[in-house]
């Protein structure tokens, strides 16, 4: 029986193989996927924002990198998966208006700077990515193989 | 997260929504003047929302729209959206080329199709300038606030792809999410539209107090 997780936006969940876990509707938003490819276990987050520094007091544990990034591989770990045998991928951070600069530089660069500083900082590789560019992004994240589909209007479908 | 206190209380969420129904009702008139047709309203129902999360109950996040992007300057700032669903766009921008040209014929016939599409997002743009308008117009007559939208910039993609970056940036703390969902009726097909307002951070305070006095002066009014 495979299951389907749906996290919504600033969301997260980990589960294990076969099942999938998909996230809809990315623009500035970042998912990052890590999978631990011995055990087939891994978890997907719906990042919002690049860091928690910014915030006060308490906020749900995806929505920044950081937090998101430690709460994922402290579900893993306590799935018995080991950090050693994880890769990531990420999806998302486009900007979707042309002129959005108004407020400064964009989120959705600023989350894949901090998503990646975080996984070096870890030592998970980020074996693939889908993100940038001007357009929306869905993702579906399969567990028994580990493959992330990229879906987006008007375009074809994206494994990676 | 105590920091939410700043919630409209259900009698300030009312007000809004009566205040909110005078600009349907002068959208309708606006919108009737525009496509040259008779444009009915259903009356809007209005939402105020603390979490950006919690968008997912008015539509589903990957729902096909049409995004008309404003900020809000004056008294009151933030990001202002307009939102046609995909599947309405067409209709939408049918009852504007008929009004255009008179005749119901293309004005676009001759033009490329990658530069059509451009005018066509341009007349929907055209129809958010026009609906915000109206909409902070009448904020301005209950609340005294002045409140101006900058030049729409439109895009076409899913729902939350399109706000996400807004939400985010202008409501790292205190999240407060006015949304006004139209219903129109045009030539018997119905459209449907959504306002969203997302004041900042430092404006939410003064929207909900000016929302709150103005309130209860129509209270003291009315007897």
């Amino acid at each position: 029986m495979q299951n389907k997780i749906e996290v919504t936006m600033g969301g997260g969940a980990v589960t294990a193989a076969p099942h999938i876990i998909s996230s809809s509707g990315l623009g500035s938003c970042v998912v990052v996927t890590l999978y631990d490819t011995e055990r087939k276990l891994g978890g997907l987050a719906h990042i919002m924002l690049p860091d928690s520094i910014s915030l006060n007091g308490s906020h749900p544990a995806y929505k920044c990198a950081d937090t998101a990034i430690t709460t994922l591989i402290k579900e893993l770990r306590s799935m018995r998966a080991s950090p050693r045998n994880m890769v990531a991928k990420l999806v998302g951070g486009a900007k979707m208006f042309l002129s959005s600069d108004d407020f400064g530089p964009c989120i959705g660069e600023q989350n894949i700077i901090s998503v990646k500083r975080i996984l070096k900082r870890r030592r998970i590789p980020v074996i693939a990515e889908n993100t940038g560019s001007n357009y929306g992004r869905s993702v579906e994240f399969y567990l028994d193989s580990g493959k992330v589909m990229v879906r987006a209007i008007g375009r074809e479908d994206k494994e990676i | 997260m105590n920091d939410k206190k700043q919630l409209l209380s259900a009698e300030q969420v009312d007000f809004l929504t009566e205040m909110m129904n005078i600009g349907a009702g002068n959208t309708a008139t606006a919108l009737t003047q525009v496509l040259q047709c008779p444009v009915d309203i259903v009356l809007p129902r209005v939402f105020v929302i603390a979490d950006a999360q919690e968008l997912s109950i008015l539509t589903s996040p990957s729902l096909p729209v049409v995004c008309v992007r404003m900020n809000m300057v004056g008294d009151v700032s933030g990001g202002l959206f307009l939102i046609v669903p995909e599947e309405q766009k067409e209709d939408l921008i049918r009852l504007a080329e008929q009004a255009m040209t008179g005749t119901g014929q293309s004005w676009r016939a001759g033009i490329t199709n990658s530069k059509a599409d451009d005018l066509k997002l341009s007349v929907i743009a055209e129809i958010g300038n026009i609906v915000a308008g109206v909409y902070l117009t009448a904020v301005h007559d209950f609340c005294k606030l002045n409140i101006y939208h900058t030049v729409p910039t439109v895009a076409t993609d899913m729902v939350q792809a399109l706000l996400d970056e807004s939400l985010v940036r202008l409501s790292r703390q205190v999240q407060h999410i006015i949304v006004i969902e139209n219903e129109f009726m045009v030539e018997e097909k119905l459209i449907k539209t959504f306002l969203v307002m997302i004041p900042s951070v430092e404006s939410v305070d003064i929207l909900v107090n000016s929302i709150g006095q103005a309130r209860i002066a129509m209270v003291k009014d009315g007897g």
